[in-house]
């Protein structure tokens, strides 16, 4: 008991803390990277409360995404090293209070909550994964086929946005002048 | 063991300020998106452990999990579109510079 609070404690402020990187630091790919560590402890934070399978998926998932990110951002920022020390924030003051207001409300619903007794055992990792697979494939099948629907339309939008788009009207006019 | 439930709701908590301070600050798109997965990590570290602790043999807690994990890379997915297109046209995804977009 004492060493599963230890552990998610500890992943807990590792999580954090690379958080707080991720907008400190003035290298993008330092960026990225710190919130790939954020998303993995959050992922082991994930494993330290018995939940192993949505933990292993966390941590696989976030590993591409961010190494994409990583990419992206290099691609894309006016200062991708960071060595021409540019600041890229705005409004700061504001930000930072309304960052701090929405943590202490959460923390203060967290802490003045009455959440009840806490369960002391959970089905280890294989009925876990068994239990999901039926939730998955019985109750909530029509959620999850609707989440994969979205997911492909997304794609399939965000690569529509991508592609650049040609002047049809253009052509036709140089057509027929032709 | 509520211990260990609140400590990974105030971690959940934390994770979501810092989120919210970097989609509201930034003025980059990529790193607004990554303000926004910050705070989408910290709704999913209060989804399991309510799970974990609260409700154990509901598994629609975990299927939750999963639709939150949808939407991250459906934001990833849609963000990513956006910055190219933007960055296509304008040359920038600085956010300070889409006045053009203004209704």
């Amino acid at each position: 008991m004492y060493a599963q609070a230890f552990f998610v404690a500890v992943f807990g402020l590792a999580a954090i803390g690379f958080g707080v990187v991720v907008f400190r630091t003035s290298s993008m790919v330092r960026s990225a990277l710190a919130l790939l560590f954020s998303q993995t402890a959050v992922g082991c934070m994930f494993l330290a409360m018995q939940t192993e399978f949505l933990g292993v998926l966390q941590i696989m998932m976030m590993a591409t995404e961010m190494s994409i990110m990583a990419i992206f951002m290099v691609m894309f920022m006016m200062d991708p090293g960071g060595l021409g020390g540019m600041d890229m924030s705005h409004q700061k003051r504001f930000s930072i209070g309304a960052g701090v207001s929405a943590a202490i409300v959460a923390i203060a619903v967290a802490l003045l909550s009455d959440w009840g007794p806490a369960a002391e055992q959970v089905p280890d990792a294989e009925a876990q994964t068994r239990a999901l697979g039926v939730e998955l494939l019985g109750r909530s099948m029509m959620i999850f086929e609707t989440a994969g629907i979205t997911i492909l339309t997304a794609m399939i939008a965000a690569t529509a946005v991508a592609i650049p788009v040609k002047n049809l009207a253009g052509k036709d006019d140089k057509e027929a002048s032709e | 063991m509520t211990v260990v439930l609140i400590v990974a709701l105030l971690t959940g908590a934390i994770l979501f300020g810092i989120g919210l301070y970097g989609a509201l600050s930034q003025t980059n798109l990529v790193m607004i998106m990554m303000g926004v997965e910050l705070m989408l990590a910290g709704a999913m570290v209060n989804l399991v452990a309510f799970w974990r602790f609260l409700h154990p043999e509901v598994y629609s807690g975990q299927m939750f999990v999963l639709v939150v994990m949808t939407v991250m890379a459906l934001e990833m997915a849609v963000g990513f579109g956006v910055a190219i297109a933007r960055f296509r046209a304008k040359g920038s995804v600085e956010m300070e510079e889409a006045e053009d977009l203004k209704g």
